[in-house]
Parts: structure tokens; sequence; C-alpha cells
């Protein structure tokens, strides 16, 4: 098996604020192997933001505190950086996509100098004149479709540290290549979205800025987190279409984070669920949706409306997701589930381990029942 | 048979945007947004009409005018047979009890500084004089509808999860006993599990308080739990009107078929392939001559793009009205062709 991108073991994070600590992830442990798409869905509250935002380090501290664990990034503990390091960390390694574009894209710098921005730096990184982490040029390659037309890499030695400021000769060789970017992620007209503000386009543009900044950088893995969810369903097919087509274009691995199961459903090749701040299940997407080995997952699967399903009311959970200052002794959904027994309310609670009964060996449930899943009725 | 309990006839509603000094000094026409643009429906007792469509599709606008919070360019409304449309002063204020409003942002709309009793018993106090042990017992009855407490009676808003604003935005708008709840984007800001509850409490609500419902959403999954009808708005007009069943399952206005495709599927052995619908919904301020829909439409033809089509039935299908010229030719087509590479064949001359 190829070696892991991304190793995070266990990993536990705090938010320590007046009101008390929350337990936002507790004990997780997970791989992301090169090219593939894992998918992390949960619930409001169940950490995955938190998650997201812990790997490349952009958790504010104070509140938030890393309990234990260890962040494996190339084999790199991210979690040992010394700060000044991070900016080499971002961009280049680890590209991030947000929920927001508006909040993410500057509101005073036109498209051009953003998306130029990402360029520049990743540039400077490859040609050695600045300081890099990783070498960038693998696991990033374009080999299993067309390559990316990159324009000629005519840039002069220093480029000015601020976008926006460059002379006539320097923009016009990072505009070849930004208009490539921006055409990559199948922007109509790039030509005239150059010179726009971002307060200027829609929000399923402003997304696709946001991802071709992200590719730009070329990172070895891209953390989405609820890329789609501000948008219309019709953009939001779109901008998931054009998700699935680069994937083919340019390899890279994706953190994927939603809460909806449709989406997740149809970028991911792995899918981990989490509860409360907990592993819960983790295996191929497949196997997950059609053979759920976890109470939890099971019945968030079948309170999804379907414009199929007719009569009787839409089989809802009951109860609600526990606070996370008050997480329940045991396994954390024990309260709501229909197959708790008495061992389930004790300390410590199922570890993740390899479902019984289930097809795939890399199916694990954090369930001592989960051959019972199944005769949820 | 008896009136319909809310009719609409040709509802426009136009927003003047800004314009500048020199054009106003020089009186010329200043442009306006065509939110809704002649919208025809009725709502009738004890059913729910789900409305559906993209964010600028002026389905708020809609809900709003039906509940008299904006004033319609043109077009009347009547409730349970009464003209509502110049209601003012008094004679307003004593009809809004009818119809209550649950907006789309349970944050936004719910007054941080007022306890659960004040905001839950506003319209109450609006509509009749109580003490304050009066309104405390009436709301203190109201709470159990909605699954909350009645012992939160002096929490604060903020005291709750989204699913907990929800139900006392919901709390609130039941405090009057309405015949009609418009309800903006119900399930939007929850999560999967809450709002699986939620719609579940809306249903069972109907039919114990006899209620009408406009469920406002872009959630189609979810409108086909709660809507006895499905009116799908583009651009300010109706695409197509009928009951959910027929709409959800055999849609025949290309839009339609569009937001069915667009919706992902929780199941991973259904991946789709490509999404065919390209650009976005566009600003309402110059709407195309012919059909709104034609510059995204995968079945467009000449005709589409200079005249605008009319709501209609198509034979076979009495109870569905669709507004698309080419309706008997692309009704058969399923939604899962929008989604592929091969050419769409419609049959037809």
């Amino acid at each position: 098996m190829a070696e892991a991108l991304l190793d995070i073991r266990g990993l536990s994070i705090d938010y320590e604020v007046g009101a008390g600590v929350f337990h936002a992830i507790s004990d997780l442990s997970l791989q992301i192997t090169p090219g593939r798409v894992l998918g992390i869905v949960g619930e409001t509250g169940s950490g995955k933001s938190t998650l997201a935002h812990a790997i490349p380090r952009l958790l504010q501290e104070p509140p938030a505190r890393v309990r234990s664990g260890r962040i494996l990034f190339r084999g790199v503990d991210v979690l040992e950086l010394p700060r000044w390091k991070l900016p080499l960390l971002r961009g280049t390694g680890i590209g991030m996509i947000f929920q927001e574009p508006i909040n993410s894209l500057n509101p005073a710098y036109r498209i051009f100098d953003q998306v130029a921005e990402a360029v520049a730096v990743r540039k400077l990184r490859d040609s050695g004149q600045t300081p890099t982490l990783f070498q960038a040029v693998e696991p990033h390659d374009y080999s299993r479709g067309k390559p990316v037309k990159t324009g000629p890499a005519l840039l002069h030695a220093a480029i000015p540290h601020l976008p926006g400021i460059g002379t006539g000769a320097r923009r016009e060789a990072l505009r070849t290549e930004v208009l490539d970017y921006l055409k990559l992620v199948r922007i109509n007209d790039p030509e005239t979205i150059l010179d726009l503000y971002p307060h200027e386009l829609s929000g399923g543009m402003r997304q696709r800025v946001m991802i071709a900044i992200a590719l730009s950088e070329k990172p070895a893995l891209l953390i989405a987190d609820e890329p789609t969810s501000a948008l219309d369903i019709t953009i939001q097919a779109q901008v998931l279409t054009l998700m699935k087509e680069l994937l083919e274009e340019v390899r890279t691995s994706i953190l994927f984070i939603s809460h909806d199961l449709g989406v997740i459903a149809e970028m991911a090749d792995d899918v981990g669920v989490l509860y409360a701040g907990h592993l819960v299940e983790f295996g191929p997407v497949e196997d997950v949706y059609t053979n759920p080995r976890h109470p939890y997952t099971k019945l968030l699967l079948r309170s999804v409306p379907n414009r199929y399903k007719t009569d009787g009311p839409l089989p809802a959970l009951t109860g609600s997701v526990p606070s996370l200052a008050k997480i329940p002794p045991g396994c954390p959904f024990h309260p709501r589930c229909p197959l708790a027994r008495e061992i389930c309310s004790q300390d410590p609670g199922p570890v993740l381990e390899r479902a019984k009964g289930a097809s795939a060996s890399t199916h694990l449930s954090a369930c001592y029942f989960s051959e019972e899943v199944a005769t949820i009725g | 048979m008896s009136p319909a309990l809310v009719e609409a006839h040709g509802l426009v509603k136009h927003f003047p945007l800004g314009r500048s000094l020199a054009d106003a000094i020089s009186r010329k026409p200043g442009e306006v947004i065509h939110a809704v643009d002649g919208v025809s429906l009725e709502i009738n007792d004890g059913e729910t009409l789900g409305l559906i469509g993209e964010s600028g599709s002026g389905k708020t606008t809609l809900g709003w005018l039906l509940a008299k919070l904006h004033m319609p360019t043109a077009g009347r409304i009547r409730f349970a047979g009464q003209d509502i449309t110049d209601l003012t002063g008094r004679d307003l204020l004593a009809w809004r009890r009818n119809v209550q409003v649950v907006f789309q942002d349970p944050v936004g709309s719910l007054d941080p500084r007022l306890r659960v009793w004040q905001i839950v018993g506003e319209p109450i106090q609006a509509q009749e004089h109580l003490s304050r042990a009066e309104l405390k017992s009436r709301v203190a009855e109201i709470l159990p509808m909605v699954g909350l407490p009645g012992g939160s009676l002096d929490q604060y808003p903020h005291e709750f999860s989204g699913g907990g604003r929800q139900r006392l935005s919901l709390a609130r708008a039941l405090s009057v006993r309405p015949k009609l709840l418009i309800l903006d984007e119900p399930t939007s800001a929850l999560d999967v599990a809450v709002q699986a509850q939620v719609l579940n409490n809306l249903v069972a609500l109907q039919q114990d308080l006899q209620l009408s419902y406009l469920v406002i959403t872009h959630n189609v999954a979810a409108v086909r739990y709660v809507a006895d009808r499905v009116a799908v708005m583009y651009h300010g007009l109706i695409a197509e009107v009928g009951p959910a069943k027929e709409v959800l399952e055999h849609p025949i206005h290309p839009y339609t078929k569009a937001l069915l495709a667009a919706l992902p599927a929780p199941d991973p052995r259904r991946r789709r392939a490509r999404y065919r619908i390209s650009g976005e919904v566009p600003t309402l301020v110059h709407p195309p001559p012919g059909c709104r829909f034609a510059p995204r439409c995968p079945f467009v033809i000449d005709r589409c793009r200079s005249e605008a089509p009319a709501l209609r039935a198509i034979p076979g299908r009495p109870e569905q009205l669709v507004a698309c010229h080419r309706a008997e030719e692309v009704e058969d087509v399923p939604p899962e062709q929008l989604l592929t590479g091969i050419a769409l064949a419609v049959g037809g001359p």
C-alpha cells in the first residue's frame, strides 16, 4: 500500500473558553493516500471544520488547544513546525477552499492580483528562490489527462512581494498563467473577469476563482471545507462537475468536508463519519453507504429526504447532538442508539476497528455491535 | 365549491434600482428589478404549496407579497374571498393574524435581547392586550406543540441550537393561530437529522391545526415530504405547477428537470456524469423577450427566444400546468438525461 500523504494519529483538540472545555476532536486517526478523495461527513458541531483547520495549523490557539496526537504530512509533523515555517506549508503543500468564497477573497484587490499572488508564490518556491518545505513537483502530476497548459515560465527574478505593484512586463508574464488557471476552472470570458473585484462576481464564479487559486499553487493536498454548501443546487452541480473533471486532469489528494451526504457520495472515494468529535465509521464510500456498520451512519442515511419516497413521516433521529462540553461516556452515540446496552455507556468507549460483517477490510466501525446494525429497521 | 384560501392574480413586484442624479433630473425612466413578473396561484384550505427555485428566482418576494409585507406593483390578492390588496392600518393589523411568516434566518429573525415568552408572545400582544401572566401561560401552551419544553419561557434565543431556534420561530408564527403559514426555507439552516424532525413536526401540526402552508425552499427533496402541490419559479415567473408527485416524478419543464438532476443522491452507486445546465440565474433587470430559461435550456429552439410561453396544460396531464413551447416534445425526457454526455434526443417533428 502506498505511503500515506496525510497520517493523523490520535488527534484530540479542545476549545478552552469561559463556559468550559469543549472536546471538538477526540482521539481521531485517519490516513489519506495520494490521489484519493477522502470525504468527511458530520453534522454541525461534529468537529469537521476544526479538523479542516487543524491540518494546515489555521486554528486559533488559544482558545483551541491540541491536547494530543500527531498530524504527519509527507512525513513531517505539522504540529511541531515553528510558526515561521507555517506559510511554507500552506498553499504549495496544503491548499484550502472554504465555504464562503466571499470571505476568502480580498475585497480590495482585483481577481487578477489574487490569482497572480498565488502563482507568483508558487513560482518562487519552484525555482528555489524562496525556501520551501517540500518539493512541489510530486505527487502533483498531470499524467492522467491532458496536461494543463501553463504559460512560459518567464518570471523575473524578483517578484514584488505585494500583488498589484508589479511593473508591466512582470504583470504580462503572470497574466498568461493566470488566464490559464481561470480557463482551467471553466470561467467564460476570463479576460473580463481579471479586472473585476470579488463583489462583482456571483457565488459560483467566486468559488471557481477560489479553486483556481488553490490549484495554481499545485498543492499535494487540497482541503475543501463545505465548498458548495453556500451555492444553489444547479450551481453546486456545476462546481462538483468541475471538481470531478479537474480530478481527472490534476491528480491531487482531497479532503472533502461536507454535511451533505449526497455531495460526499458524489465526490469521495473513502468516507469518514464524525459524531461529536469521534470518528465512528470509516471506509470505502460504497461500502459505508450501502452497508453501514455504525448505527449513527445508518440512521443518518435514512433521514435524508428522497424525491421518490412517498407516504409516512421521514424516519428521524431522536434527540440531538450532545454538547461538546458534555460528551456522554463510552460511545458518544449511546443515548440515541437503538442498539445501546450497558457496556456502551462505559469508558473507554469502542475503538475504531474492522467492522464485523463488512466486506472490505478497510471498512472500520467504532461500535461493539457492528454486526447488528443491519437489523435496525 | 368554496373559494381558495389564497388567490393571487397577476402579481407583479418591481424594485426600482438606484439611478444617478443626472438621470433623475432629466426624468429618464429608472431601471427596475423584475422580482415577480406576473404570477397567479391559489392555495386551498389545509393544503401545502411548495414553491421551489434557485436564489434570485423571486420566490421569497412572492411569499412576502402574499403575507402583505410588500405592496405589489400590480395584481390582486384575495384571502378567503376578500380582496386584501389595499388593506391598510387597523384592518391590515387585524388581518395579519391570518397569515404568519417563518423567516429564512432563525438567528437574524429572533431578537437576542428578548426572552422566549416575549418573542413568542409578541404577535399575540399585537392582536390582543394581555397581562404578563396571561401571556406567559399562552406561550407555555404553544411551546410543546413545536417540541420545545414549556419550562424554557425565560431563556434567550442564544441558548437554543439551530433546530431549537427554528422551532422558536415556528412557535411565534403559530401563536396567533393563523390560517396560512409562510415558511421561507424552513430547513436550509439545519442538519439533515434535525431537518427530518422539523419536517415531521410541520406535517403533524398541519393535521392538528388545519393549517395551510406555503413552503418556500430550494430543497427539492424535502418538499416532497410536505407539499401537496409544487410550483417551480424561475426568473419571476412560474415555470411549472401541479401535484407534488407529478411535478417531482414526471417533470415536464426543462428547468424542473434541471433542478431535479442537480440534486446529489446519497448513493455512491448513482454517481452522476457531467451536469449540462450551464450559466446561472441572470439578474432580473432586463428579462429576455422570449422564455426566460431559453439562454440555459438544452432544448431551446428559435421560437423560445422571441415568444414568451404561457402557463398551460398539455394533453394527458390535466393537473400539471407548464410554461414551455416544447412541453409535448420534452415531456418524457428523464431528468437524468441532463447529466450524460449523449445528445439529447427529443421526439416529435
